[in-house]
C-alpha cells in the first residue's frame, strides 16, 4: 500500500469536514479511500477559525498541503459558512455513507450528537431511504445528558459509566429538559441514590431515541454514530431495547467528517 | 399603480373607498362567491406580518401559531377599518377563537360563523350546506341590504373563470412549464386570498400570459402538502436545490382552488355541488382514503419523486392526517418529509438540513 | 353472530363475572385501608361501582361475535345504539383508566412509533397506541364493528376515528352536530334528525337487528332519568359539607358516560343518591373540616386524583362543581319520548363544549352562585383545545365580575410526560396563599 502511494505521483486525496455546533472535524482520505488523518477541535465562535485550525492540523499530521486535496465536501451545520468546499452534503447522506462503508451490513443508523439526533435508514449501497430527526427540544440529544450531567457536577465521561452502576432505575417522567432537571433535583434532595436516578436519565433519551428508532423501522445491523455512542450507559440501554449490539466505530464523531471524505472521493470520481 | 403593485393593505383600503366592504376571513373552507355577490371583498387571514405578543394573553402557547396570528393582529387593532368578521368552521381552535374574539374581547363589529358539515357523506349534509347558506346570506342582508340573485350567478361564473385559472396554473407547473421559482409561483396563488375578482381574473391572466410555455422541466417534481407554504424561504430554498413544487395538496392550495363547475340551475345548490365535489380535505371531514388517492393521483400525473409535508404545529386536522398518508406513500415507494413549522419563524438550520437530506435521498 | 359465541357471552355475564366479582371481593376484604383524618369516610357504594366498571372491561373481552361492538365518543348519542344492542366501549373512558394507572406515556408512545406526533390528544394517542400494540391494563378490549363519533365535545375525535377506521377498515358513523356560536336553529336540529334517519339502515346493517321505537322509548327514557339522577347526586354538593367532591365525581362519572341508556347506570346512581342523601342529613362531609369551597374547569388529571384529593384536603379545601362532571348532567333532561330525535338532537348539541364560551361564562357563573364557591382552579389542557382555549379570559372575566380568586395550572389528563410536579405545586401554594388556607 504504503509503496503505492509513492509511487503514483498522481495520487489523490479527499478531505471531509464536518462543521458542528460544538465540535469540528476533518477527515483526510487517499485514492483507496484509507484514513491518512483525522482531527477534532472545538468549533467556538468563529467557524472559520475553527475550520482552519481543524484541517491544517488533519493536513500536518497527513503530511500534505492544502493544495494537494482534490476534492472537499462539508457537511454540518457550518457546512454553508465554507467558501472553499467543492460540494456541501448534509450530515445525513455522509452518516450513511460512512457506516455503510465501515460496515457494509448496516441497514439503520443511529446518530446522537449534540444539538440534534437523527436515525437514517440506509440501503445495501449506503444509499438514504428514509430518516428522521429529533424536534426542536433537546430532549433526547447529546445536549440533554449534558444539561443533567451539570446537575450531578459530573464529566460526561463519568456519567455514561455511573448509569451502569445503578442497581434499579428511578424513571424521569419529563421530557422537557427544564422540567426534567427540577424533577432530578427534587429526586438529589429526597436523597435517591445519584446512580439510579443517572440511569432513570439515561432511559430517557434511549426511549425517545427509541421512538425514532420504530418510526422508521430497524432493518439489518444497527451502527450508532455521534459523541453519544462513546456513552456506555446509552449504548448498553439501546443494545437492550434492540436486542442485538451495534457497531460502534473508535471514533464515533468523526463518522460525519469521514462520510463527507468518501464522498468528496465519490463525486470527483465522477465528475473526471 | 396595479392591483399588484398595491401592497394587500393599500388595495383594501382603495376598495373600500370605492365602496365595497372589507370582511376579515379566518381560514379555510367558505362561500367566496356569495360574498363577492353581495359587494364583500374577503381578505383572508392566514399569517399576518406580525410579532405575536398581545395575544399571548388570550392564548396558550400551544395553540396553532395560525390562530395567534390572527388573534394578534385584530389585538393590534390592525383590522379596525374591516367592515366584519367572518369565521368558517375550521377546527376547534379557530372555532374557541371565534368566540373569544365575539364574545370575550369584543370586535366591535358584525361577526359571522359558517359551519360547513363535517360529516360529508350523505343526503343530509348537502341539504344542510345549501341552508346554511342561505342563512349566511340572510345574516349578511342585514348589514348589507338585499341580495341580487344575478348577481350571485354571476360571481357564480367568475368564481368558475378562477378555478379554471388556477387549473391552467397546477397543470402548466406540473408540466414544467411555468417560467417562474416556487416563491413567484405562490406568491401569484395567494393573491386570491384578497383580491376582488375583479381584479384577480386580468391579474391570473397577465401572469399566464407573461409565464407560459417556457420554464425548466428537469428540476426536481415534488408535491407540497400542509397547510400553507411558511415560512416563505422554504420555497426559496427549494429554488436553490433544484426542487419544482409540481403539485400540492395545501389547504390554501389545490384543496380550495381546484372547484369543479357545477352545472345545476339553483345557484345555492350549484354552490353546494362544488363544495362536495372539491378535492378531500381534512377540515372537512374527508377520509383518509381519498386524500390518499388524491395525493397518488398527484404524484402520478406529475411524476413527483417525492410528498413534503409542511405542517403547522399543534394543526390537529393535519397531524392526525400525517402518519397514515406517509406510511401509503413510503409502502407505493414514494419518499416523503414531515417538517413540523411555526409560521413566520424562517427556516432553522435544522430545517435546512431535513429539506436538504431528502433532496439528496430523492435525487 | 356465532351462537357458540353468544353462549359464551352469556354464560360469562351471569355465572363468570359474578364469581370473578365475588373472588375480587373477598380478597379486597384482607386489607382493609387506614382512614385518613382528613377525608370523610369512603363512599359505601365505592365497591358496586368498582364492581360494574371490572365487570364492563371483563365482559367487554367476551363480546365479540356474540354482540355487535361499537367503540363511541363520551358526548355521543348512544341510546340510538343500544336499541340495535351494541356493546359499547368508550375509548376516552379507558384514556381515563390507562391515566389513572400511570400507563399514559407507555401507551402513547406505542402511537407515537408510528408517527402521531405527541402534541395531539393523549386520549387519542392512548387509544391508538392500544389499537397497535394490545396495551391496557383492562385486559383486553374487543376490537369493533362500528366506529361512532360526535362531534359536540371536539372536532379532535373525528380526526381519530377517521384514523380507527382507516387502519381497522371498519366503518365510522358520524354524528355531525353544528357549533352554536350562538342559538341553536331550527335546520341544524333538522340536519341532525335527518342524520338519525340515514344512519338507522346503517346501524341495522351492521347490527343485524331491526330499529324498534318501542325499545328506542324505553332507552330513551331510561337515559334521562340516569342523567337526572346523576344531577341530583352532583347537586348535593351544594350544601355544606359538601358530602362528596368532584374528585370523587370524577371517578363515579363512569356509568354516566360508559353505560348511559341501560338500566344498571340508574340503578346504580340512585343507591349512591341515597347514600348521598343520609350523608347530608347525617352532615358528613367528604372533608373533615370544609372550609372553601372550589370549582374545578376541564377534564380530569387521572394520574394526580388521589395525590390531589388530600393536597386540597389537608387544607380544607373541598372542590363541589366541575364544568365536566356536570356536562352528563346538563342537557340530558331534553330528552323527551314525545319527540325523540329532536329532543335527542338537543340534548346532544347543547352539551357546554359545543356552545359558545359566552355560554360558558354563564354557565360558570351560576355554578359558583349555585355552589358557594370561593375558589376555581383551571386546567390549561394541551390535549383538549375545546376546553382551554380561551380560559385565560374566561378566568379574567370571572374574576372581574365575582371577585373570584383563580389559578391555572398546566398538565396533560394523562401524559405525565407533560406535566411538572414542582412548577404545578408553586402555583397552587401560591393560590392557597391567595385563599389564606
Amino acid at each position: 500500500m504504503r509503496l503505492w502511494r509513492f509511487k503514483g505521483l498522481s495520487m489523490t486525496y479527499f478531505a471531509g469536514i464536518d462543521i458542528g455546533s460544538l465540535t469540528t472535524e476533518v477527515v483526510i482520505l487517499d485514492s483507496n479511500a484509507d484514513m491518512l488523518s483525522y482531527s477534532i477541535n472545538l468549533t467556538g465562535a468563529d467557524c472559520n477559525e475553527a475550520v482552519d485550525q481543524a484541517l491544517g492540523q488533519a493536513l500536518s499530521r497527513a503530511g500534505l498541503s492544502r493544495d494537494q486535496l482534490s476534492f472537499i465536501v462539508a457537511t454540518g451545520y457550518g457546512r454553508v459558512t465554507i467558501p472553499f468546499s467543492d460540494k456541501k452534503i448534509t450530515e445525513i447522506s455522509c452518516h450513511g455513507t460512512s457506516a455503510h462503508h465501515l460496515f457494509p451490513d448496516t441497514e439503520t443508523v443511529i446518530d446522537i450528537g449534540g444539538q440534534d439526533s437523527k436515525v437514517i435508514r440506509i440501503d445495501k449501497e449506503g444509499k438514504v431511504l428514509d430518516f428522521t430527526m429529533n424536534d426542536k427540544c433537546a430532549a433526547g440529544t447529546g445536549r440533554f445528558l449534558e444539561v443533567m450531567a451539570g446537575a450531578f457536577r459530573v464529566s460526561l465521561e463519568d456519567f455514561g459509566q455511573l448509569s451502569l452502576k445503578a442497581e434499579r432505575e428511578i424513571p424521569i417522567s419529563s421530557v422537557c429538559t427544564v422540567f426534567a432537571e427540577s424533577e432530578v433535583i427534587s429526586l438529589i434532595a429526597q436523597n435517591q441514590a445519584r446512580e439510579d436516578i443517572i440511569r432513570g436519565l439515561h432511559s430517557s433519551v434511549v426511549n425517545r431515541i427509541w421512538n425514532m428508532v420504530q418510526t422508521v423501522g430497524v432493518h439489518g445491523a444497527v451502527t450508532m454514530s455521534g459523541g453519544v455512542a462513546k456513552n456506555r450507559g446509552v449504548v448498553v440501554l439501546m443494545e437492550e431495547k434492540l436486542g442485538k449490539p451495534i457497531h460502534i466505530h473508535t471514533e464515533p464523531q468523526i463518522m460525519g467528517a469521514l462520510g463527507a471524505a468518501l464522498l468528496a472521493k465519490r463525486h470527483f470520481l465522477q465528475e473526471k | 399603480m396595479t392591483k399588484t403593485q398595491m401592497t394587500r393593505k393599500d388595495y383594501l383600503l382603495d376598495q373600500k373607498q370605492k365602496g365595497r366592504h372589507i370582511f376579515g376571513v379566518f381560514p379555510a373552507q367558505y362561500p367566496k362567491e356569495l360574498l363577492w355577490a353581495m359587494n364583500v371583498v374577503p381578505a383572508e387571514i392566514w399569517d399576518p406580518p406580525v410579532e405575536i405578543t398581545a395575544a399571548n394573553a388570550h392564548l396558550q402557547p400551544y395553540i396553532c401559531s395560525v390562530v395567534r396570528f390572527g388573534l394578534e393582529l385584530v389585538l393590534e387593532g390592525k383590522c379596525d377599518f374591516l367592515d366584519g368578521f367572518l369565521f368558517p368552521h375550521t377546527c376547534d381552535s379557530i372555532q374557541n377563537m371565534a368566540s373569544v374574539i365575539h364574545d370575550y374581547i369584543g370586535a366591535n363589529k358584525p361577526c359571522y360563523f359558517f359551519y360547513h358539515p363535517k360529516n360529508p357523506h350523505g343526503k343530509a349534509a348537502r341539504e344542510y350546506y345549501v341552508l346554511e347558506l342561505k342563512n349566511l346570506m340572510r345574516s349578511l342582508e342585514k348589514q348589507l341590504g338585499p341580495l341580487n340573485p344575478d348577481a350571485l350567478k354571476q360571481r357564480i361564473q367568475q368564481g368558475h373563470k378562477i378555478s379554471s385559472l388556477f387549473g391552467e396554473f397546477y397543470d402548466l407547473r406540473a408540466k414544467g412549464e411555468l417560467d417562474v421559482g416556487n416563491g413567484e409561483f405562490y406568491e401569484q396563488i395567494r393573491r386570491g386570498e384578497y383580491l376582488f375578482p375583479d381584479d384577480l381574473i386580468p391579474e391570473l391572466e397577465g401572469f399566464l400570459a407573461r409565464n407560459k410555455g417556457k420554464g425548466e422541466k428537469r428540476l426536481m417534481p415534488v408535491i407540497l402538502s400542509g397547510v400553507l407554504p411558511n415560512p416563505p424561504e422554504i420555497l426559496t430554498l427549494f429554488d436553490e436545490l433544484g426542487v419544482r413544487v409540481s403539485h400540492d395538496d395545501l389547504l390554501i392550495g389545490s384543496r380550495r382552488l381546484l372547484v369543479p363547475p357545477s352545472n345545476l340551475k339553483d345557484p345555492f345548490k350549484q354552490l353546494a355541488e362544488s363544495y362536495f365535489s372539491m378535492p378531500p380535505c381534512s377540515t372537512k371531514g374527508a377520509p383518509i382514503v381519498k386524500r390518499r388517492e388524491y395525493l397518488l393521483s398527484l404524484i402520478k400525473a406529475t411524476g413527483a419523486k417525492g410528498v413534503i409535508f409542511n405542517v403547522v404545529k399543534f394543526c390537529e386536522p393535519e397531524w392526525f392526517d400525517v402518519p397514515n398518508l406517509t406510511d401509503e406513500l413510503k409502502k407505493r415507494g414514494t419518499p416523503t418529509l414531515v417538517l413540523d413549522t411555526e409560521l413566520n419563524q424562517g427556516l432553522s438550520g435544522q430545517m435546512k438540513t431535513r429539506v436538504e437530506a431528502f433532496v439528496e435521498m430523492i435525487s | 353472530m356465532s351462537f357458540a359465541q353468544k353462549a359464551r357471552y352469556n354464560f360469562m355475564k351471569d355465572l363468570g363475572a359474578p364469581a370473578l366479582m365475588w373472588l375480587r371481593q373477598s380478597q379486597r376484604k384482607k386489607r382493609p385501608r387506614k382512614p385518613n383524618p382528613y377525608l370523610g369516610p369512603p363512599l359505601k357504594c365505592a365497591g358496586r361501582l368498582r364492581e360494574i366498571m371490572t365487570r364492563h372491561y371483563y365482559l367487554s373481552r367476551f363480546s365479540k361475535g356474540a354482540k355487535p361492538v361499537a367503540w363511541v365518543t363520551s358526548g355521543a348519542p348512544v341510546e340510538l345504539l343500544r336499541v340495535f344492542d351494541f356493546y359499547t366501549i368508550y375509548p376516552e373512558n379507558h384514556g381515563a383508566l390507562c391515566g389513572a394507572q400511570k400507563k399514559g406515556p407507555e401507551i402513547c408512545s406505542e402511537a407515537e412509533k408510528k408517527g402521531y406526533h405527541p402534541d395531539l390528544c393523549s386520549y387519542a394517542r392512548i387509544d391508538l397506541g392500544h389499537a397497535f400494540s394490545g396495551k391496557t391494563p383492562a385486559g383486553r378490549l374487543p376490537r369493533p364493528d362500528l366506529l361512532f363519533c360526535a362531534n359536540n365535545i371536539c372536532q379532535t375525535v373525528l380526526y381519530w376515528y377517521k384514523e380507527l377506521s382507516y387502519y381497522w377498515n371498519i366503518p365510522l358513523i358520524i354524528f355531525d352536530t353544528p357549533y352554536n356560536f350562538q342559538d341553536i336553529r331550527e335546520k341544524d336540529i333538522e340536519y341532525m334528525v335527518c342524520q338519525f334517519e340515514e344512519m338507522i339502515p346503517e346501524l341495522e346493517r351492521i347490527s343485524g337487528c331491526k330499529y324498534s321505537h318501542d325499545r328506542f322509548m324505553k332507552i330513551i327514557g331510561i337515559a334521562r332519568e340516569s342523567a337526572s339522577t346523576w344531577g341530583r347526586v352532583l347537586a348535593t354538593m351544594k350544601h355544606r359539607p359538601a358530602p362528596i367532591s368532584i374528585f370523587d365525581a370524577f371517578v363515579h362519572l363512569a356509568p354516566i358516560v360508559s353505560l348511559r341508556g341501560l338500566p344498571i347506570a340508574l340503578d346504580y346512581y340512585r343507591i349512591l343518591l341515597d347514600e348521598l342523601e343520609e350523608r347530608v342529613a347525617k352532615g358528613i362531609g367528604a372533608v373533615t373540616n370544609e372550609s372553601k369551597r372550589l370549582m374545578w374547569d376541564n377534564i380530569a388529571v387521572w394520574f394526580k386524583l388521589r395525590d390531589w384529593s388530600l393536597l386540597f384536603a389537608e387544607r380544607g379545601l373541598n372542590f363541589v362543581a366541575a364544568t365536566y362532571t356536570n356536562a352528563w348532567a346538563e342537557t340530558i333532561h331534553y330528552l323527551d319520548e314525545m319527540s325523540p330525535f329532536e329532543s335527542m338532537a338537543r340534548a346532544y348539541s347543547l352539551v357546554v363544549l359545543n356552545n359558545s364560551l359566552n355560554y360558558r361564562l354563564k354557565l360558570m357563573e351560576q355554578m359558583i352562585r349555585d355552589y358557594q364557591v370561593d375558589g376555581l382552579v383551571i386546567l390549561s389542557l394541551r390535549s383538549c383545545k375545546p376546553y382551554s382555549v380561551g380560559q385565560y379570559d374566561l378566568r379574567r372575566l370571572l374574576g372581574e365580575r365575582l371577585g373570584i380568586k383563580s389559578v391555572v395550572i398546566e398538565s396533560d389528563m394523562t401524559d405525565f410526560r407533560a406535566y411538572s410536579e414542582e412548577q404545578t405545586r408553586t402555583r397552587l401554594e401560591a393560590f392557597f396563599e391567595a385563599l389564606e388556607v
